[in-house]
């Protein structure tokens, strides 16, 4: 009975803090968007929130901002944080060998940047008057600081694209640079021996091997910049907002707008909880069919 | 011959760019928080100054209380983090018992789907309670976020610790605190550091749910940053940005740094 029933207390402490601080704080915002609470007065229960929410142009405006800027976002940190891991990898196979734990950490940097000081290190760079535009005076390009563009506080959300690739980047680097230094010298030149160039090599076998790892770790900054709060909240505009700022609008609103607010975190969290299952689903079929246990 | 050549170049031109791209944002605001207004064109600060400095280390901006406040939240999180992910990880890397699969996926749920969403669904009931703008309700805020990154990283520690050398502990006479004291805590160590590490910058970087759950009133260094940040003065908000970040970092390297020296005095 022990034997059985021993991993169960032993992850009981960690499940009930996610149970109660997690599931239960959801389980309330569900019944909250239904118009299930103490103090809700007047509001009739039911759909109606999401009703209102799913038939306001402005919610589907910062849909489709929310969706252009993460998927901008992830596909830049994704071929980024390779090139860096790349740039690791053929550090590691030169002479360099010696000073890749130090680049290493330098590249890293962003990982230890909050999210809000990034978000102002974007400001401070990108705004018109930001260093940027000076520099681009001092080498002749423009010659007044209206001339440079827009990039921070637009409505296309540029700045937050710049600081979302910056800060994540170096995450999916830390996730596949150890599934790209498990490549065995030995391999390549195996395949060589095989008639396999180089080219055949890259595809055949570091590709599937990479694979998996890297469309975890797209997946992950997919979702988490989709529901990021501070980045948006600094670097976006009043018109059209991010949805977790939108939803953040509502929230701080008068409480009969509580079920809306709720409406549109529950959208973010489905949407999010959706792409995590269908990424799980992807991610182990790619793992059973090629290099199971390489994540 | 050429060719090796060609990548080598493209390796060094790639790297420099890279580098450039990490390092760049930093140089305005350092030169920014050293300095009063630099004027448009001008790259560099024609003077420096330590005004903004000492607004933000003087007693009225309330820093210090925002520093104590930011670094006790994030220790205490990583505190009650590490006493329950302990066990929670050992369990999910070492035992086989039905639904493991989906114990995971609930524990490891808040990384993808956001907190915030949940924390804004508690706060009647945080009122209710009586912990909004205390910092236990922060604390609690705090958690859920910051869990799943302790327990994947002790679970990476745990899956390399063999079950039998506890056994053979026992059987040359440990007893059970013993086996966790000199056994289990030396291999589960590096997991420790990381997950602490990580626990503590994520705690320290939340903005939104401790203003959700503070209101304002628990003030931790995000919280004092952002007016600053938004429209105010933009030296004082490059003061605050590089202190925010320095302690961030301090938290995730200086763990890594205890470590190294750990095991070099061993």
């Amino acid at each position: 009975m022990w034997r059985k029933s021993k991993p169960y207390l032993m992850t009981m402490p960690a499940f009930a803090v996610i149970a109660v601080l997690f599931f239960g704080g959801l389980y309330e915002g569900v019944m909250q968007s239904f118009g299930l609470f103490s103090g809700a007065g007047q509001i009739h229960p039911g759909l109606s929130a999401y009703k209102q929410i799913l038939n306001m142009p402005d919610f589907w405006v910062s849909l489709g901002l929310t969706l252009r800027v993460t998927i901008l976002a992830t596909f830049l940190s994704a071929i980024l944080g390779l090139l860096m891991s790349v740039c690791l990898f053929l550090m590691s196979k030169s002479d360099l060998v010696r000073w890749v734990p130090f680049w290493r950490k330098w590249f890293e940097l962003p990982l230890v940047v909050p999210h809000l000081a990034a978000a102002y290190l974007i400001v401070v760079l990108f705004t018109q008057s930001g260093w940027i535009s000076r520099m681009m005076y001092q080498i002749g390009l423009i010659d007044d600081m209206t001339i440079f563009p827009l990039l921070v506080n637009e409505p296309f959300g540029f700045g937050m694209v710049l600081a979302y690739t910056w800060k994540e980047a170096p995450f999916i680097s830390l996730i596949i640079y150890p599934v790209l230094m498990r490549i065995n010298d030995t391999w390549h030149e195996a395949a060589r021996v095989f008639g396999a160039s180089s080219m055949q090599f890259i595809k055949e076998i570091v590709l599937p091997l990479l694979m998996p790892a890297w469309f975890a770790a797209s997946f992950i900054v997919f979702a988490f910049t989709f529901s990021a709060f501070e980045i948006p909240l600094l670097l976006g505009i009043t018109y059209p907002k991010m949805l977790p700022v939108l939803a953040y609008e509502w929230y701080t609103g008068d409480l009969t707008e509580r079920p809306q607010a709720m409406a549109i975190g529950l959208i973010l969290v489905m949407i999010t909880a959706l792409l995590g299952v269908l990424s799980y689903r992807i991610g182990k079929r790619w793992l059973s069919a090629a290099g199971r246990g390489w994540l | 011959m050429n060719k090796e050549r060609f990548i080598q170049s493209m390796h060094i031109g790639m790297t420099v760019l890279i580098l450039l791209f990490i390092t760049m944002p930093l140089f305005p605001l350092i030169f920014s928080a050293f300095s009063s207004r630099i004027p448009w064109p001008q790259l560099f600060p024609e003077s420096w100054s330590m005004r903004a400095w000492e607004y933000v280390l003087s007693p009225v901006s309330g820093t210090w209380p925002a520093v104590t406040a930011s670094m006790s939240i994030a220790a205490i999180v990583t505190l009650i983090n590490l006493i329950v992910a302990v066990p929670a990880a050992d369990a999910l890397a070492r035992y086989r018992f039905r639904g493991k699969s989906l114990v995971q996926a609930a524990l490891y749920a808040p990384i993808v789907i956001p907190a915030f969403v949940s924390v804004m669904g508690m706060h009647l009931t945080f009122i209710r309670f009586g912990l909004t703008e205390t910092v236990l309700g922060v604390v609690l805020g705090h958690l859920s976020p910051s869990l799943p990154y302790m327990i994947r990283s002790l679970m990476i520690s745990f899956s390399t610790l063999s079950c039998e050398w506890e056994e053979q502990g026992r059987m040359l006479g440990a007893g059970r605190i013993n086996r966790f004291r000199y056994i289990v805590i030396p291999h589960i160590l590096p997991g420790i550091a990381a997950g602490a590490g990580l626990s503590m910058l994520v705690s320290l970087s939340q903005y939104l749910i401790t203003f959700l759950v503070g209101g304002g009133r628990v003030v931790t260094i995000p919280i004092l940053l952002f007016p600053f940040a938004g429209s105010g003065d933009p030296t004082i908000a490059a003061v605050y940005t590089l202190m925010f970040a320095g302690l961030a970092a301090a938290a995730l390297w200086g763990l890594e740094l205890c470590l190294g020296l750990f095991y070099k005095k061993r």
